[in-house]
């Protein structure tokens, strides 16, 4: 896209893209009714592999043994998946037990409560976990990990120390490539929600794509490379799902904000390429991997070839820098489950376990998978990115093999009004925050 | 499982078991032959697998066999060919069995739990 200016037509920059999304895609998967044992099989068998070949360099003299082989008083190694008993968390039972009320029986909040415990699982059987290192207000279930310790007389295993996956190996990006090229983004516009003010987005639709501000800040917009909308795009209200049947006219509220969505979606596209995802509250499906919004939804949009629909997570490389990132809803689900001073500290946690949505399925919808877990990180990205948080918030984190990963919390613009912008030459982060209040 | 008729009732021969046949040719067997676990009862009737042999008697310690993972709601081909891609290494024979013999490619509990 070309703006006129007195020293002739700005250019935007490009940068070259590569979708990494393949293995969260779900259409060659079949259902043979399986449960979600395989899912976790599958998981066992990855990240055991994995952490049976750091062994040797975590505790080389130490033998490693299943859950069912422990001795008592025999120090020795054991991995399995983690499973955090939970006294406050919501069973469906409840529904059966207690009585009916009008509110839902449960309220969205943290479920954490000092008499939880954290059980350690394999094939073989399962062994409740003791120790003062371990905090199980940091964990959850579903985690893999590895534990030096010894069997209690009382049948429980006391843990002397713990070794988590830690980041994956990372490919070194290009260093220095001269110039600043942006990546913006978005998340939680909530088009066709009453909170959200319309002006805000179209304010922000006019300054990535130019048509805002004098030469330097089109100078500016030009530098940005890649849009990405990470989730909770439209918002339909709550009183059109309740499975009761439409009238025509309610039937048309239903597709506005779609409607309106990709009306500004073409206007971005028409300039450059977006990436949306989807969230919780968009017309895609409920389990994670969630699939690609549908072309249909966007017929204007999906005429140019600049505007992409992806998986949710979404994973893709920008001139070799590699992106990785959620909608929230891991993030969210994690802190019911668990405890941490920022949202920050949960994506590195996720990082460290090497395992984007360690809740999944357990308080997480998953589709049940057979033969992988696609939310393994095989490879550490640069970016690491969670849409839809409260915040504006990011920092930078280093693993032992030298590997700097950048991570983002991306607000919800419909409250804040804020999207991010990320440099790829440093992977610099800033706000970019749009108002329309007015004094006087 | 509903069995058919008054064939699952009344325990058949089998082929290729020898001193087997002297065994029961009317009642079911509960419990006293290790390899073959005691019958179902479901619907007040008796339960009985057919075509039960060696090649299954294979299969079965396959699906019961921890390693490879759990076995309910796979194929038996799917569970092998996981186990393969894993680097367990299964048992060939039991691919041969499920590819070139079309043994029952179900699992020991499909339909069951």
């Amino acid at each position: 896209m070309e703006v006129d200016s007195e020293n002739g037509l700005l250019q935007r920059k490009q940068a070259t893209y590569q979708s990494l999304d393949e293995t969260f895609l779900i259409a060659k998967e079949t259902y043979k009714g399986q449960q979600y044992s395989q899912i976790y099989f599958a998981r066992l068998h990855l990240m055991r592999t994995m952490l049976y070949s750091l062994l040797p360099t975590w505790k080389p003299h130490l033998p490693s043994c299943t859950v069912l082989g422990l001795e008592q008083g025999k120090e020795c190694v054991i991995v399995g998946t983690l499973y955090k008993h939970m006294k406050l968390k919501p069973s469906v039972l409840d529904e059966y037990s207690k009585e009916r009320s009008a509110s839902p029986l449960v309220q969205p909040c943290n479920f954490l409560h000092s008499d939880d415990y954290l059980v350690l699982e394999d094939e073989s059987g399962r062994v409740k976990l003791r120790g003062a290192l371990l905090l199980p207000s940091i964990y959850v279930t579903g985690i893999v990990v590895a534990l030096h310790g010894k069997e209690t007389g009382a049948g429980d295993f006391e843990v002397e120390d713990l070794l988590e996956a830690g980041l994956p190996h990372q490919i070194d990006r290009p260093l220095n490539s001269g110039e600043d090229k942006f990546v913006v983004f978005v998340s939680g516009l909530s088009v066709g929600s009453t909170s959200a003010n319309p002006l805000h987005f179209q304010l922000f639709v006019d300054h990535i794509t130019g048509h805002l501000g004098d030469e330097k800040e089109q100078g500016m917009a030009a530098q940005i490379v890649q849009v990405v909308i990470a989730g909770n795009s439209v918002e339909i209200g709550r009183g059109l799902l309740n499975g009761q049947n439409l009238g025509s006219k309610d039937q048309s509220k239903l597709s506005e904000p779609i409607k309106e969505l990709d009306i500004l979606m073409s206007q971005i596209a028409a300039g450059i390429p977006v990436d949306i995802m989807p969230g919780e509250a968009d017309p895609a499906n409920f389990a994670l991997p969630q699939q690609p919004l549908h072309r249909c939804l966007f017929p204007g949009s999906a005429a140019f070839n600049t505007f992409r629909s992806c998986t949710n997570p979404h994973s893709f490389e920008l001139d070799d820098v590699r992106f990785l990132g959620t909608s929230g809803q891991n993030i969210d689900d994690l802190a019911k489950y668990s405890d941490a001073t920022c949202k920050l500290e949960f994506l590195e946690r996720t990082l460290r376990w090497r395992h984007i949505a360690p809740t999944a399925p357990n308080t997480l919808g998953c589709y049940p998978f057979t033969d992988r877990d696609p939310f393994f990180i095989e490879m550490c990205p640069h970016v690491y990115f969670v849409g839809n948080q409260e915040k504006f918030d990011t920092s930078v984190i280093k693993g032992s093999d030298g590997q700097v990963v950048r991570l983002v919390c991306i607000p919800k613009f419909a409250e804040t009004g804020t999207a991010v912008m990320l440099n790829l030459r440093n992977l610099e982060c800033h706000a970019l925050t749009f108002g329309s209040q007015f004094d006087s | 499982m509903a069995s058919t008729g008054v064939k699952g009732f009344f325990r058949e021969k089998k082929k290729g078991k020898p001193g087997a046949a002297k065994k029961s040719n009317k009642s079911a067997s509960f419990g006293s032959d290790v390899v073959q676990p005691p019958a179902l009862i479901s619907h007040a009737t008796l339960d009985l697998q057919e075509e039960y042999d060696e090649k299954e008697e294979v299969l079965r310690q396959f699906d019961m066999n921890m390693a490879y993972g759990p076995c309910i709601g796979m194929n038996r081909l799917d569970r092998w060919e996981r186990a393969n891609k894993f680097g367990l290494n299964p048992p060939a024979q039991v691919e041969n069995l499920l590819r070139m013999e079309k043994a029952n490619g179900l699992c020991l509990w499909d339909g069951r739990a």
